[in-house]
């Protein structure tokens, strides 16, 4: 094991930034395959994703005369930064170890709402009717699945808290070595709520289908990113590709870590992340249609927050 | 070293082409082919990398169906202007190219050649999703060497 990188390495490179950045790419592109040939069509070739992104970097950048220029050039480099940061801070059981500077599980849930903060001010510096639009169900859904997935982080971190004996175990790396010892959480019928919850959470977080209305195409024109063009319209797809890395591998973390060590442990990483991504991402994507944006907010009201309550209270009780 | 790499990324570039739609004033007929050539199983034109947007601002390839009317021609104008170069404009069915049985209505603004630049004609009342994916495929060859 690695016990530790530099700190720039494992932003820039491995596992977070470029590591993370193909990766994120690369199951994006395996998502679009899968839901064609669900949909029996050919799709795409696998490595799609790379060519958009190579295209769009070629493109011109257009800035809308309505808007505000400065934010609106500026505040998309947050969004990979943010998020390759946190890419950085997960843990790749068997391979990497984010070294403690790095922060802990709280840091990384803020840092999981950068994206959407991002997308907020894009859409707002935009000056489009369709990027306010895009902004408030933005906001709305992150109010809507914030909850559940906080009471998902603390079911996990508590259950491991109280197994070492302490409270809360914030450390994403003590989780890992819990559950090589002790076995995964996906084992764990105390985690199961939290589990179905993560599921819910997945696609809300990373606008896919059913939840996608901050960024739906057919009615707000893809709402936030409408303005953009070029390169800075590659920015947003880099930073949704590392964010799909990112919240694959915290569910990961979660409830499923073991692996092997060295190079075949990073193999197994990437196995668990594309099967998680096209159950719970392609999957549900080709069979459902969109919610409204009233509806999704009363969803993740009902049902994820009561399974992410269940969880917790269960731990807690310490049955 | 520099003329290499950017005829291969080039190469690479043209393999993602992004269209986006304009009904300057279409029967709809031909709006239906190209839903159909995109969607339906049999015509996929995702495996050309393509895709359609919600913003013109993203596109790469322009779908122009429909005579021009009088009453969208500022805005089908200024909708072309807002598509980042570089570009290709693509006439779908007989009426964008001469205006097919509209054409002498006080309604119409005239062929779109006298407005803007078209690269490729694919004529039809509506045009065959066969004739549609070729005269896409022209038009990928034609995007290809301006980027």
């Amino acid at each position: 094991m690695v016990e530790f990188l530099s700190l720039p390495l494992s932003v820039l490179i491995f596992p977070g930034g470029l590591f993370a950045l193909g990766l994120g790419l690369l199951i994006k592109g395996l998502d679009r395959k899968v839901a064609a040939r669900l949909q029996r069509r050919v799709g795409p070739p696998l490595l799609q994703p790379f060519f958009d992104l190579i295209k769009l970097a070629g493109k011109d950048s257009l800035i809308p005369a309505e808007g505000h220029a400065g934010l609106f050039r500026w505040v998309p480099l947050a969004g990979p930064a943010a998020m390759a940061l946190a890419a950085a801070m997960i843990p790749i059981a068997g391979v990497y170890r984010p070294s403690a500077g790095l922060g802990d599980l709280l840091v990384l849930f803020y840092l999981l709402a950068v994206p959407a903060v991002v997308l907020m001010l894009a859409g707002a510096a935009s000056g489009s009717p369709f990027g306010a639009i895009g902004f408030s169900r933005e906001m709305t859904m992150m109010i809507a699945y914030e909850l559940p997935i906080l009471l998902v982080l603390l079911s996990v971190a508590v259950a491991v808290g109280m197994a070492q004996g302490g409270a809360i175990a914030l450390s994403l790396s003590d989780i890992v070595a819990y559950q090589q010892v002790h076995g995964p959480f996906i084992a764990d019928p105390r985690m199961w709520p939290a589990l179905l919850c993560f599921l819910f959470f997945l696609p809300a977080t990373l606008g896919a289908m059913p939840f996608d209305s901050p960024e739906a195409e057919t009615e707000i024109l893809e709402g936030p990113l409408l303005d953009y063009s070029g390169p800075l319209l590659g920015v947003f797809k880099m930073m949704s590709a590392l964010k799909l890395v990112v919240v694959l591998g915290l569910g990961i973390t979660f409830f499923f870590p073991n692996g092997p060590d060295g190079i075949l442990g990073l193999g197994v990483f990437a196995v668990k992340c594309a099967v998680l991504a096209i159950l719970s991402v392609t999957v549900v994507r080709v069979s459902t249609g969109r919610m409204r944006i009233d509806q999704a907010f009363r969803f993740f009201l009902k049902l994820p927050l009561a399974l992410g309550t269940t969880s917790l209270v269960i731990v807690l009780s310490g049955i | 070293m520099s003329l290499i790499s950017r005829s291969f990324l080039s190469r690479i570039a043209a393999r993602s082409p992004w269209l986006y739609r304009i009904n300057a004033g279409s029967c709809n007929g031909c709006d239906v082919e190209l839903a159909t050539t995109a969607f339906l199983p049999r015509y996929d034109i995702e495996r050309l990398g393509c895709q359609y947007c919600g913003s013109p601002k993203h596109a790469d390839i322009l779908l122009i169906t429909g005579v021009l009317t009088a009453r969208v021609k500022d805005k089908v104008l200024a909708l072309y202007e807002e598509v980042p170069d570089p570009k290709v404009t693509v006439a779908i069915g007989v009426c964008p190219i001469s205006g097919g049985v509209f054409r002498e209505s006080y309604a119409v603004a005239g062929p779109f050649e006298n407005y803007i630049p078209i690269d490729v004609n694919i004529p039809g009342c509506p045009p065959r999703p066969q004739a549609i994916i070729e005269g896409l495929q022209k038009a990928i060859v034609l995007w290809a060497d301006r980027i």
